[in-house]
Parts: structure tokens; C-alpha cells; sequence
């Protein structure tokens, strides 16, 4: 029986990790070719994921390492 | 930009035609190549940390540092998921590098360095967190605070965020807010397993919970960054301003 919407939300995270058997991927692709709106979900998780996982967003703060040094030296 | 240029630059559109989709995320996890140093490693410590940690036991304590940098991220990112407050995290982060100092002859090599660190700093933060706001600190509970059943919202195309885009100080200010703005419950989940790029075994470990509840905070987690990222970034200006100049916004 084909997917529901609610069925594919469940199932994002373990699409996106690739935790899912081959029989679920093809049930979920044969409903996102379908449905926008899960799309835009899967995308959507799948952006944020790309995202958050660059070092860039976050980065340490400007000086942290030679203040841990510092610290270190006087208390080590 | 075409759903295979978006693919190279390592960020998924989300308004083409469904129909047009060949290349979703199916191998592995998105961000492989973006792993941190506490999981990069199939087997922990290296013999090289396992080394370093024997001549700092025997008194070369000015080697602690090389031992210790490769994780200062992970370790101040780990505080931060916790106290949401930049100068604080980076103070829980130095008491977690020094405590963890002072107990390195319980480091037995039985896990990996990263993630003994990374629990230090937890519990580091969490007790600071409990010093700094006692009423707000939430509750530990695996249970407690847990969406029944999260029902994403329907946002219409989000579409592609050059990876560029993180140059600039909002769009990284968005990402960091929205997840500031998580239930703990699903922060410290999401930091360990997105931010960080923890396996989910390791953030199970780490948080004294099941794997099953790992899994299920991270989906909500992501849903809900989702939902709070995807309106603010589809809107903004400066985005526009800086990266499509030249004529129509992708997203119009």
C-alpha cells in the first residue's frame, strides 16, 4: 500500500542517514515524485543538515584557542 | 541553479519539479565529509593520543594541548548546546579541558577521547547550567517535553542556500538562533549527531539514553529546525543582495 504523507515525515531522518531498507527508499521516492510538499520537507531537513554540519556555523569564538592555552599554562 | 549543480555544492533544492529529481540524498549520511575529529576516526584513541596521554601521565603535562586540539571545537560546541551563551560555553569548555586533565589517568583508551571529552563538558555544562539558572534549567527526563507526533509545517519551495552563504554572519546567525531555540531534549540530540556528526551509537552513549530515543528526537529535531530555518533564509534580503543580483531570486 502506498505511503501516506505522515508515514514519509516519520521516515526523513532515516531516508536522508540511509537507514531504510531498499523496499521502503522506492515506496518513499515513488511518493515524492509525487508530492511537493514532502519534498520540500525532505529537502528542507536535508539543507539544514548541510548547514549546520559546515564548521563555518559554528565556528569557535576569535581567540579561544590561545586563551585555553593561557589558561592551561597558569593552571596545568 | 539546476538541482545537479546544487547537488556539487553540497546543499539540495527544494522547489524543483518533483518529476525532475534524480539525485536525493540515497548514499550516506549528507554531511560525510564534514565530519568533526571526535568521530573521523573508526577506531579511538590512536595510538598517537594513547601515546601522548602515557608522556603526559609521566610528567610532560606541555604535550596536554596537542592532545586536546583537535576536539576544541567539539568540546565548545558541546557547551554551547547546553548553556546557549558563547562566553559561558567557552568558560565550561576550559574546566572541562582542565578537569579532564586532572582525571587522565581514568582515561583507559575503552572509548574514544573525543567522546570521553565530550561527556566532561556535558556534565560540566549541566551543572553550570543548573548554577546559572536553577528555574529554567529543564528537565532531564527522556520523556519529558517530547512532541506526540511533530506534524512539519507546509512552507511552500525552500530553495537552495548557496553553501556560500554561510560567509555571511546572518545566515549563520539564523542557524545558530534556531537552534538555541530547540528543547534541550532535541538540542544536545541535534548537536551531537548534526553539528558534530556523532553516529548515533556514540550520541546514545553519551546521553544515557536509547538509540530508538536518539532517533526520534533527531527527526523531530530536524523538523523543527526545518520549520524555524526555511522561512527566515527563503526571506532574506541580504541573501538576495549578495548572491543573486543578477535577475530573478530562485526562489521567486
Amino acid at each position: 500500500m502506498a505511503m501516506t504523507c505522515r508515514e514519509i515525515w516519520r521516515e526523513v531522518s532515516n531516508y536522508i542517514d540511509d537507514t531504510i531498507s531498499p523496499e521502503i527508499r522506492e515506496e518513499m521516492e515513488r511518493h515524492l515524485a509525487q508530492c511537493r510538499h514532502c519534498t520540500a520537507i525532505v529537502d528542507g531537513v536535508h539543507n539544514v543538515i548541510v548547514l549546520v554540519a559546515d564548521g563555518r556555523t559554528f565556528a569557535l569564538p576569535a581567540g579561544f584557542s590561545s586563551r585555553l592555552q593561557e589558561r592551561l599554562r597558569r593552571e596545568l | 541553479m539546476t538541482a545537479v549543480a546544487s547537488v556539487q555544492s553540497g546543499v539540495l533544492l527544494d522547489g524543483d519539479s518533483p518529476t525532475d529529481r534524480g539525485d536525493r540524498p540515497n548514499n550516506s549520511h549528507p554531511n560525510d565529509k564534514n565530519r568533526s575529529t571526535v568521530t573521523s576516526k573508526t577506531t579511538d584513541p590512536t595510538p598517537q593520543e594513547m601515546a601522548l596521554v602515557r608522556r603526559i601521565l609521566a610528567g610532560e603535562k606541555e604535550l596536554y594541548y596537542d592532545l586536546i586540539a583537535p576536539y576544541e571545537r567539539a568540546v565548545y560546541v558541546s557547551a554551547l548546546a547546553i548553556v546557549r551563551n558563547p562566553a559561558d560555553a567557552e568558560d565550561c569548555a576550559q574546566d572541562a579541558f582542565l578537569k579532564a586533565f586532572r582525571h587522565l589517568e581514568a582515561f583507559r583508551g575503552e572509548s574514544r577521547f573525543g567522546s570521553w571529552l565530550v561527556r566532561i563538558v556535558l556534565n560540566e555544562a549541566k551543572m553550570k547550567l543548573r548554577k546559572l539558572r536553577p528555574g529554567l534549567y529543564e528537565s532531564l527526563d527522556e520523556t519529558a517535553g517530547e512532541d506526540s507526533d511533530y506534524i512539519p509545517r507546509d512552507l511552500g519551495d525552500w530553495r537552495a542556500i548557496p553553501s556560500e552563504s554561510l560567509e555571511l554572519k546572518e545566515v549563520r546567525a539564523v542557524l545558530v538562533q534556531a537552534v538555541e531555540d530547540l528543547p534541550e531534549i532535541y538540542r544536545e540530540v541535534f548537536v551531537l549527531r548534526d553539528v558534530q556528526g556523532m553516529n548515533v551509537a556514540d550520541t546514545a552513549q553519551l546521553l544515557d539514553v536509547s538509540e530508538a530515543v536518539v532517533k526520534t528526537r533527531l527527526l523531530r529535531a530536524r523538523l523543527r529546525m526545518r520549520d524555524m530555518v526555511a522561512p527566515v533564509l527563503k526571506n532574506s534580503s541580504a541573501l538576495s543582495r549578495q548572491f543573486f543580483k543578477k535577475g530573478k531570486n530562485p526562489w521567486q
